[in-house]
């Protein structure tokens, strides 16, 4: 066998997927710079645990395919492996972003003020609920293209789960330094995000589709529901 | 502009909610029983755009084809909702009832419930008072002495009911001897039969007369003697007629 060495560990730290190298005691030995961001939605004690539940019975690799969600990460498999007592490593593969087909219905997207959709969902949910809402919105927040009768439907569904809630905050806001490609052009993100002590989740499905069509990306948590939308403005 | 008055909060979030979106192209439906005001308050909101009822099928169809923003009343009358396009169009719809939850669901993006009379109690207080301002001068009735909280307000149909329990209370109210004899002989015309009429249509005179008898002497001892009649005969006839 060649006896060079060559050295990995640079592809490994570029590697678009997470990789943590965990000691025996769970420490963390290793991790790649995906991993390094992954830290930020998700406890240590939390992937060690997931390592360990998922690691081979004996010395060797086991790659496990299953569903993981952490914020707007989401992984299709992991593999698991370790050739001592004192190492052990995971791997995450990281799930294709489904890129929406359906095209963006450019004569039904007016020019609007998305505050004025907002405050006219939350006076609807007043009409039905006593739960106090906290809006904390930036008014600077240009008027952009909404298909003002989905997006409607969406805010109404998003905000419907919340029904039952205590202490629900929104916030409204640009993201700074965050883009997403619509159409081959680069748009910024305007993110709405609804937080409260708990929510309903029975009509997450019918959130997702609308979202879908409507090129929103959608984080549903179990007391978060984030939406990022384009800002389209040509 | 016709003015709505409401004191209720979810109908004043309802205007809130329709005032912002009034610019917009949204599809919303407002949803409550029959004669709460949803007519009046859309009315109001839009007092320039054209007006079809759901009872006629074609004139909707045909009218959302032509302009942009419409009201649709009737909402549930029609039978083809499914097929509707409401896309990109300022559409208000009301209606007294549901139906397809989902379709109501798929087609609307406001969706806002009114609440009934019952729940409403100033704005009801409000509505009363205009109406017996209302009676008053159709039935040409002056004003005097009678308490507008004195009417037993029948809400069971909301708006209709109520009116119709405010001219009842007045036209009786207004009576006077001739009109009273009136309607007792057009009562008894109608129903007047069998073989002990005498005691039992006494019944329309003696029962009103000790009831109010009471009300206004407080004690059966006064009364008796206000009528002129024995105590016990009094008596006797209080517990004929089941008067408490």
């Amino acid at each position: 066998m060649n006896t060079i060495s060559i050295d990995f560990q640079k592809f490994l730290d570029w590697d678009n997927s997470p990789f943590i190298l965990f000691s025996s005691s769970g420490k963390i030995l290793y991790l790649n710079n995906a991993a390094e961001i992954l830290f930020g939605y998700v406890s240590k004690k939390e992937l060690y645990d997931l390592t360990l539940a998922y690691a081979p019975q004996t010395f060797g690799y086991k790659t496990t395919t299953l569903s993981l969600n952490y914020d707007s990460f989401s992984f299709y498999a992991i593999t698991v492996g370790y050739e001592d007592e004192d190492q052990i490593s995971i791997r995450f593969y990281n799930a294709p972003r489904i890129k929406s087909v359906t095209p963006i219905e450019r004569d039904k997207l007016v020019s609007t003020d998305i505050n004025l959709l907002l405050e006219a969902n939350i006076a609807l949910f007043k009409t039905k609920n006593t739960n106090t809402l906290q809006l904390l919105t930036d008014p600077d927040i240009p008027s952009f293209k909404i298909d003002q009768n989905r997006f409607s439907k969406l805010l109404r569904k998003t905000l419907d789960a919340f029904r039952a809630s205590d202490s629900i905050h929104i916030t409204l806001k640009l993201l700074v330094g965050e883009h997403v490609i619509i159409s081959g052009k680069k748009k910024s993100i305007v993110q709405l995000s609804i937080e409260a002590n708990g929510r309903y989740n029975d009509t997450d499905e019918e959130i997702h589709t609308i979202a879908a069509q409507s090129h929103i990306t959608l984080l549903l948590k179990e007391r978060t529901i984030k939406l990022e939308i384009p800002l389209i403005q040509d | 502009m016709e003015a709505f008055f409401t004191k209720s909060e979810q109908v004043q979030s309802i205007i809130k909610g329709f005032n912002l979106t009034k610019t917009l192209f949204v599809s919303s439906i407002i949803i409550g029983e029959p004669n709460i005001g949803k007519k009046s308050l859309v009315r109001y909101l839009f007092p320039e755009a054209p007006l079809v009822s759901g009872i006629n099928q074609e004139e909707v169809e045909a009218a959302l084809l032509e302009y942009d923003e419409l009201i649709i009343t009737d909402f549930e009358k029609l039978s083809n909702q499914e097929s509707l396009n409401l896309d990109n169009k300022r559409i208000i719809a009301t209606a007294n009832y549901v139906g397809n939850q989902q379709t109501i669901d798929t087609l609307f993006a406001f969706i806002y419930m009114m609440p009934s009379f019952k729940e409403r109690p100033e704005d009801t207080a409000y509505i009363r008072d205009l109406f017996i301002k209302e009676a008053l001068s159709d039935l040409m009735i002056e004003e005097s002495d009678f308490s507008a909280e004195e009417i037993p307000l029948n809400l069971n149909h909301n708006s209709k009911t109520l009116k119709r329990s405010i001219y009842k209370h007045l036209m009786n109210y207004s009576m006077d001897e001739k009109s009273i004899q009136e309607s007792i002989y057009h009562y008894i015309l109608k129903h007047l039969e069998g073989n002990n009429g005498y005691k039992e249509y006494l019944g329309l005179y003696e029962k009103p007369l000790i009831e109010a008898g009471l009300k206004k002497f407080g004690s059966q001892l006064q009364l008796s003697q206000v009528l002129g009649i024995n105590r016990n005969t009094l008596r006797k006839k209080i517990h004929e007629h089941n008067i408490d």
